[in-house]
């Protein structure tokens, strides 16, 4: 317990400090660990649904162009500030996602992750068709950056603190999702459907539940991205996103949070390393994986956590979950 | 409305539905035997397709090159059941679906490096000016792409209701306990399956060639579409898959023709929620998904 809360700590100060100490060179680093930082939200959210809950999703993407594209055209077309506009999108997720998940999570296995497939392309198609709001194919411009209580974050040293201030946020709710006896019942879903709703649990209702978390975390994590970046072009809301950030779940590990978050990052910052092999970037990433699902079955963070374990820094100090 | 688009967009919905039609069926193949429908399969769609290219390129008679790519991607597809689905059949199903994508993706990458990001299209299979039909125009190709389609349909059929082989295949999809019992051997069966399946996938993209620009990211559209006709077929059969195929492709065909080429994926998406709800509600847990999560 003690150990744990030593590595909790230290992680916390190297946030802290990371914009002076290495991201102090440029703002470029600090603009990297932005992008990180969204990404990591994305992969933990989509780990929810699909490491506790059970249930495959190719659909991320939709929620988080939901989130951006609700950030971006409030602030620009409707001057509304991106606090507003934040929780106009947190709550436009929240409301799809519930209307969604309540029909679509009846479904399961591939017949599942066709359907968010083809929510996720839905959402992509509509993006490039409803020009007049979104700016179709060439984008949508001149978003402001982020504002709150009157302080404008239009430096990247700002906004990277309050990115990942979100993300211990998102990290802190995940946790606090699957402690609490409704993560007891997704495990007793994913584990057995049929045996937990002999005890009572409404599948249903606790599926679409965490549909409706996860989906808002996405959606989150798009309005951070339009704020960043100040312009939304459709293709980075694709399909692709989508099996990108499930591609992050399984890379560092499902259904422990903090694989998903380091798969997020690996994945992420792989290309920064090797950018000199953009070519072979897509074979690379493809050829990891397979290493991956074939040789550690409990991802890249299981193997971590095992080697941890070997260097006593005991199990339970890093590995999640059980160790109360 | 006039009569000649209407026969014009049954034309493109005839092309369209052959290459799902086809797309269905070697992604049905596979799932009847190996209960894994795989995310890679429009890999071999285009490797199919840039394969025929460059060996036509380099002088290979074309009917050769059309054989030879053919092997390649079935080569290819049964190497890979062997060596990266085999090990994982046993886990989670989302650790199966996450392998195919890995697969895709590494593939995908491949053909990157080897025919790099320009587009490639290929030779017709043969002269001639397009068939007028009032003012609608036939391209000779596509009565190519349908009668390709046909004989390898036709051709499948044999296979599975004439050979020995095809038979020991289906049997051990119905009863993989019992075919295995009366000594077939399941894994033979797979490899089978696979490389049928993978064939298949690069019989699509080679007939289809010579109608469109295609680069290693061309996969993705005619997969996406061949999910959704086994979707709509519910992976009863092969002849509702091409059934299916065709349904989507002149769906498609339509919705680009009279309503709009931005939304027709939105129509298409749209049809196979709407029947993922029907086919839930009628069968709840049956079939598809016995392998749960």
């Amino acid at each position: 317990m003690m150990k744990r809360r030593i590595i909790s700590i230290a992680a916390l100060l190297f946030l802290a400090l990371y914009p002076v100490t290495f991201g102090g060179s440029s703002p470029y680093h600090s603009a990297i660990m932005i992008v990180l930082g969204i990404y990591v939200i994305l992969a933990i959210s989509l780990d929810l649904l699909v490491g506790f809950a059970g249930q495959i999703s190719l659909g991320h993407a939709a929620f988080y162009a939901i989130g951006a594209y609700a950030s971006g055209i409030l602030t620009v077309t409707y001057n509304m500030s991106p606090v507003g506009a934040m929780l106009v999108g947190l709550s436009l997720s929240g409301v799809i996602a519930a209307f969604i998940g309540w029909s679509v999570l009846k479904l399961r296995g591939y017949y599942l992750a066709m359907a968010t497939m083809g929510l996720a392309a839905i959402t992509h198609t509509l993006i490039i068709g409803m020009q007049s709001l979104t700016g179709g194919a060439s984008g949508l411009r001149d978003v402001p950056p982020f504002r709150i209580f009157g302080i404008s974050m239009d430096s990247y040293v700002h906004y990277y603190y309050f990115v990942w201030a979100m993300v211990v946020l998102v990290i802190v709710c995940c946790l606090a999702i699957i402690r609490s006896p409704m993560g007891r019942t997704l495990m007793a879903i994913h584990s057995d459907e049929a045996a937990a709703s002999t005890l009572g649990i409404n599948c249903a209702f606790q599926k679409t539940s965490t549909f409706v978390a996860s989906s808002m975390f996405a959606s989150l994590a798009g309005s951070l991205y339009a704020h960043y970046m100040g312009f939304l072009a459709p293709d980075d809301f694709s399909i692709f996103t989508s099996v990108h950030i499930l591609v992050m779940v399984f890379l560092g590990g499902v259904g422990t949070i903090y694989g998903a978050a380091f798969g997020a990052m690996f994945l992420k910052l792989l290309p920064e390393l090797t950018h000199t092999f953009q070519d072979y970037e897509l074979l690379g990433n493809g050829l990891i994986l397979i290493v991956v699902l074939v040789f550690m079955p409990k991802g890249l963070w299981g193997v971590i956590t095992a080697v941890g374990r070997k260097l006593k820094l005991t199990g339970d100090a890093i590995s999640e979950g059980n160790s109360e | 409305m006039d009569i000649s688009q209407i026969i014009q967009f049954t034309f493109s919905g005839l092309t369209l539905g052959s290459i799902y039609a086809l797309m269905a069926v070697s992604l049905s193949i596979v799932y009847k035997v190996s209960r894994v429908i795989s995310f890679a399969q429009g890999e071999f769609f285009v490797f199919g397709a840039l394969t025929m290219i460059t060996l036509t390129g380099i002088g290979v008679w074309a009917p050769l090159a059309f054989a030879l790519s053919v092997l390649m991607a079935a080569l290819l597809g049964s190497i890979i059941e062997q060596a990266l689905i085999r090990p994982v059949l046993k886990t989670t199903l989302g650790t199966v679906i996450t392998m195919t994508i890995a697969i895709s993706l590494a593939l995908r990458g491949l053909a990157l490096l080897l025919w790099g990001r320009g587009s490639h299209t290929s030779a017709t299979f043969s002269s001639g000016e397009p068939i007028r039909i009032l003012d609608a125009a036939l391209q000779i190709q596509v009565l190519w792409i349908v009668g390709v389609t046909g004989a390898a349909l036709l051709l499948i059929w044999l296979f599975f209701e004439k050979t020995m082989l095809g038979i020991a295949i289906r049997a051990s999809a119905d009863n993989p306990v019992g075919a295995s019992l009366v000594g077939i051997s399941i894994r033979k069966v797979n490899l089978l399956a696979w490389s049928w399946g993978s064939g298949l996938g690069a019989v699509a993209g080679m007939v289809v060639a010579p109608l469109y620009f295609l680069q290693y990211g061309s996969g993705v559209l005619p997969m996406v579409n061949g999910f959704i006709a086994i979707a709509i077929s519910g992976l009863k059969s092969i002849p509702a898959a091409v059934v299916a195929g065709f349904f989507l492709g002149f769906v498609e065909a339509y919705s680009i023709g009279f309503v709009s080429s931005q939304f027709s994926e939105v129509i298409v998406f749209t049809v196979l929620i709407v029947v993922l709800q029907i086919r839930s509600k009628a069968a709840s847990g049956a079939g598809f998904d016995e392998k749960g999560m």
